[in-house]
C-alpha cells in the first residue's frame, strides 16, 4: 500500500477538483448551490436546479406587478416555515404587499420586514450582511427613474455606473452572506450588462408566463412557458436540492 | 417593662396636645435599646392572618408650611425620593404618601434587621447621617402610622387589636381630613379618633361620606389600603465638554466613546439594558441637537450604541460646532441575554443567523423609524382594513390555511389609495367577479363596491371595483403580482 493510485480519494484529480462550485465553465451547467423554485420544468431549466441560493437574481418585466412576484411565493412559503426564523426583506416593494393574500399562500406575516427607503443599494446590503435575513427582495426601478430624472440628463452616464457598482457590492455581499437575493427591475435595462448571477425576463401569459434567460450558468436558452397550475410549494428537504453533497475544497 | 405596662406608656406619650402635656410630646419616649434581648416583641395577635407593619417618615421641619407654593413640591418631593432611596435599603415596598410623607411595609425585613426596634435605630440612623430630621412611627396599617408620626412620633405598633386604643386619644387633625368635615365633627363634640370610630358606621356615612368611613376602616386596618410602591426611578446621565469646540462629526463621535463606555459599565453592573439613549449636542448661541435612538431591544453594548449614533451623526448636518455632548438613557429595562453564534452567518456552510433586532436598528437609525415595518392581519371584511402595519416580527402567527382558502382571491399586491379608473374601461378584461364588499357604518368609512378581477392589455391581473353608489365609478385597487 505503499503507492497511492491516482484515483484514490486522497488525490484530488482533475475531475474532481472541477466539481468545485466556485469553477465553471463555459456551457456546462454551474454546480452552485440553489433553491428549488416550486416548479419542476423551471428547476431543470435553471443551472443547478434552481434560483441561486447565494447571489443575486435579475427579474425584468416591462412594469411591475404583471405576475413576476408569483414566481417567489412558493419560496417565501418555504423560507418562512425554515428554522431558525430569519427575515424576509422587502425593500422599496412597489406596491403595499397584501397581508391576508400573502398568509393564503402560505407566506408567514411574522418574518417579513418592508423597508421603504429611496436608498435601496445601502438597504439590500444591510440585509444581506446582517445574516438575520433568509432572503432579500428588491425593487431598483422606480428610484433608478426618479433619481436619474431629478439629477441632470448628464449625470446620466454616471449615474448608470454608479448603479452598475452597487450591483457588483450586492452580488459580492450575497456571496458573502450566502443569501439569495432577487432584484426586479424594468425590461429596458436589460440591455445593460450586470454581475447578476441570473438575469431573466418574464411576460405574464394567460395562465401563467413566458421566462426567458438572459444570463445563467449553463442554462437553457429557449423561453420556456409556464403555467400557474403547475407550481406547488418546494418542501424543506427538496429546497436545498442543488446543493453540492460535498465541498471538494474542504477535503484536501 | 411588661407588654402591659409599654402600651401604657405609649399610649400616655400619644395623648392629644391639648392635654396640657407638652413636656411630654416634646421628649418622645426613648425607644428601648436593642441591646435588651429578652425583650421580645409581643404585641403581635394571633388573628392577623397577613401582618403588615408600615413606618412612616415625616421629614421635619415640614416645609410645606414656609415655603411659596412653587417651590414646596419641588424640594419636598426632592426629598422624599432622597428619603425612598434610603428606605429602599430596608425594604423593597416604599411607597410615597405626597406631600409629605413616606411609607414603608417592613415587615419582611424584621428578621434580617434584629426585630422591629433594631430596625427602626438602624433606619433613623441613616437618615441622620444624609441630615434628614424626622418625625416617624410604626403601625399595622399606613395610615395608622401616619397619624401616629403626624400626632407626634415615634412609637411602634405591631398588633392589630391594640391599634384601637393606641389611635383613640388622637386629635382627628391627624388624618388630614377637609377643614370642614373636621369642624362638622367638632361641632357634634367629636375630636378624637376614638370617638369618631364610636359613632354608628351607618349615620356616619351619610353625614361626613363614604370616603370618610372608609378613611376610618383603612387606619384600623378593616379595609385593606392598596398603594402604589415606589419604583427608583435609575436613569445614565453623563455629559463632557472638551477644552476645543468639535466641528465634524467624527470628533464628536470621538469625544463620546468615553461617556459610552461609561454608559456600558452602568448597565453592566445593573444588569440591565436601555431602548432608548438621548444625545443633547450644544452649540454656542443656538438651540442644541438632539438625537433620540430608538432601538427595538434593550441593549448595554457602547459598540452597538456607537455605530448606531455614528449613523444618526452621518445624517446630520451640525448647525455649529459643537461646545458639550451630554448622554442620557431612557429608563433601565430587564435584560435578556443569550449567546452569539460561533460562527459568523454564511461561514461554515452558512450557518443561519436569528432574525435580529440590529437589522432592525441599523435600518431604522437611518431611514426612520416609520420606513421599517412588518405586516399583520386584521379580522376584517373591507381590503384596505384587512391589513396592517405592525412592529416586525410580531406580525399574527399564520392562520391555518384551510380556513384561509375558504376565501375568494386576493392580491398580492393592493395599492395604498385605490386609482381612479376612466369609466371607459376599454383596455381592460374582465376575467373574474364580482365580489360584493359592503359596508362599515360602524366608523365612518362606508363602503358598497363590487369587485372584478380584470386583465388589461399587458396581461396583468389587477383587482378593480366599481361603485355601488352613483356615479357608480371605476378604482383600480390592487394587482395580482
Amino acid at each position: 500500500m505503499g503507492q497511492v493510485t491516482p484515483d484514490s480519494p486522497s488525490e484530488p484529480t482533475l475531475e474532481r477538483l472541477l466539481e468545485h462550485p466556485a469553477i465553471w465553465r463555459g456551457r456546462s451547467a454551474a454546480r452552485t448551490a440553489t433553491l428549488g423554485t416550486g416548479c419542476r420544468r423551471l428547476d431543470e431549466a435553471l443551472p443547478g436546479g434552481g434560483w441561486p441560493a447565494a447571489g443575486l437574481t435579475e427579474i425584468l418585466t416591462a412594469r411591475s406587478g404583471l405576475g413576476e412576484l408569483r414566481l417567489l411565493i412558493p419560496l417565501l412559503a418555504t423560507l418562512g416555515r425554515e428554522l431558525p426564523a430569519r427575515w424576509a426583506a422587502w425593500i422599496s416593494p412597489p406596491f403595499e404587499p397584501y397581508a391576508p393574500a400573502l398568509i393564503a399562500a402560505g407566506v408567514p406575516l411574522e418574518r417579513q420586514l418592508v423597508v421603504r427607503t429611496a436608498d435601496p443599494a445601502w438597504a439590500i446590503e444591510q440585509a444581506l450582511d446582517s445574516g438575520g435575513c433568509a432572503i432579500v427582495l428588491a425593487w431598483f426601478a422606480s428610484t433608478a427613474r426618479s433619481s436619474g430624472a431629478a439629477r441632470s440628463s448628464g449625470a446620466a452616464r454616471t449615474n448608470k455606473s454608479t448603479q452598475l457598482s452597487a450591483l457588483r457590492r450586492l452580488q459580492l455581499a450575497t456571496q458573502r452572506g450566502q443569501v439569495p437575493a432577487f432584484l426586479f427591475r424594468p425590461l429596458d435595462e436589460a440591455a445593460q450588462s450586470s454581475p447578476a448571477e441570473l438575469r431573466l425576463v418574464f411576460e405574464p401569459s394567460l395562465e401563467g408566463g413566458r421566462l426567458q434567460l438572459l444570463k445563467s450558468r449553463g442554462g437553457e436558452r429557449r423561453p420556456l412557458d409556464i403555467l400557474w397550475s403547475e407550481w406547488r410549494e418546494p418542501n424543506l428537504r427538496e429546497l436545498k436540492q442543488g446543493k453540492p453533497e460535498r465541498d471538494v475544497h474542504d477535503q484536501t | 417593662m411588661t407588654r402591659r405596662e409599654r402600651v401604657s406608656s405609649v399610649t400616655r406619650a400619644f395623648r392629644a396636645p391639648r392635654r396640657s402635656q407638652p413636656s411630654q410630646r416634646l421628649q418622645p419616649l426613648p425607644i428601648p435599646q436593642p441591646t435588651q434581648k429578652s425583650a421580645p416583641l409581643l404585641l403581635e395577635s394571633l388573628f392577623d392572618s397577613a401582618p403588615e407593619s408600615w413606618i412612616a417618615l415625616l421629614p421635619q421641619p415640614p416645609l410645606s408650611q414656609h415655603l411659596p407654593q412653587g417651590e414646596v413640591e419641588v424640594t419636598d418631593s426632592a426629598l422624599l425620593q432622597r428619603l425612598a432611596s434610603i428606605a429602599g435599603g430596608f425594604t423593597s415596598r416604599v411607597s410615597l404618601e405626597p406631600p409629605d410623607a413616606l411609607l414603608l411595609e417592613v415587615r419582611g425585613s424584621f428578621q434580617l434587621f434584629g426585630g422591629a426596634q433594631s430596625l427602626c435605630l438602624q433606619l433613623l440612623d441613616r437618615c441622620r447621617q444624609a441630615g434628614i430630621e424626622l418625625r416617624w412611627s410604626l403601625a399595622p396599617t399606613p395610615l395608622a402610622a401616619l397619624a401616629l408620626a403626624r400626632a407626634g412620633g415615634e412609637t411602634i405598633v405591631l398588633a392589630r387589636d391594640r391599634l384601637a386604643g393606641v389611635l383613640a386619644p388622637l386629635s382627628l387633625k391627624v388624618l388630614g381630613w377637609p377643614a370642614h368635615t373636621v369642624a362638622r365633627l367638632d361641632a357634634v363634640g367629636v375630636r378624637t379618633l376614638g370617638a369618631a370610630l364610636r359613632l354608628p358606621r351607618a349615620g356616619f356615612a351619610q353625614r361626613f361620606g363614604q370616603q370618610a368611613l372608609l378613611a376610618l376602616d383603612r387606619l384600623t386596618g378593616a379595609a385593606p389600603e392598596p398603594r402604589r410602591m415606589f419604583v427608583i426611578r435609575e436613569r445614565f446621565r453623563a455629559q463632557r465638554e472638551p477644552g476645543f469646540e468639535l466641528c465634524v462629526q467624527s470628533m464628536v463621535l470621538q469625544c463620546l466613546d468615553p461617556l459610552l463606555l461609561e454608559l456600558e459599565d452602568f448597565l453592566r453592573t445593573r444588569q440591565s439594558g436601555i431602548d432608548l439613549l438621548m444625545l443633547r449636542l450644544q452649540h454656542r448661541n443656538r438651540p442644541p441637537t438632539r438625537i433620540d435612538l430608538r432601538l427595538a431591544s434593550a441593549e448595554l453594548l457602547a459598540k452597538q450604541f456607537r455605530e448606531l449614533l455614528a449613523l444618526r451623526l452621518s445624517q446630520l448636518e451640525l448647525p455649529a460646532s459643537v461646545q458639550r455632548i451630554e448622554l442620557r438613557s431612557g429608563p433601565l429595562q430587564p435584560l435578556v441575554t443569550c449567546s452569539e453564534s460561533i460562527w459568523r452567518p454564511g461561514e461554515h456552510g452558512g450557518a443561519a443567523g436569528r432574525e435580529s433586532p440590529a437589522l432592525i436598528e441599523r435600518l431604522r437609525a437611518r431611514l426612520g423609524s416609520a420606513a421599517v415595518y412588518g405586516l399583520c392581519l386584521i379580522p376584517e371584511h373591507r381590503p384596505e382594513s384587512a391589513w396592517g402595519i405592525a412592529e416586525p416580527g410580531v406580525g399574527t402567527a399564520s392562520v391555518p390555511r384551510s380556513t384561509s382558502s375558504a376565501m375568494s382571491r386576493r392580491p398580492l399586491w393592493l395599492l395604498h389609495e385605490p386609482e381612479a379608473l376612466p369609466s371607459a374601461l376599454q383596455d381592460l378584461r374582465i376575467v373574474g367577479g364580482p365580489e360584493r364588499i359592503e359596508t362599515g357604518w360602524w366608523d365612518g368609512r362606508e363602503v358598497a363596491r363590487d369587485y372584478y378581477i380584470a386583465r388589461d392589455e399587458a396581461g396583468a391581473e389587477l383587482w378593480v371595483y366599481r361603485e355601488r353608489m352613483p356615479p357608480h365609478a371605476w378604482y383600480l385597487h390592487g394587482v395580482f403580482g
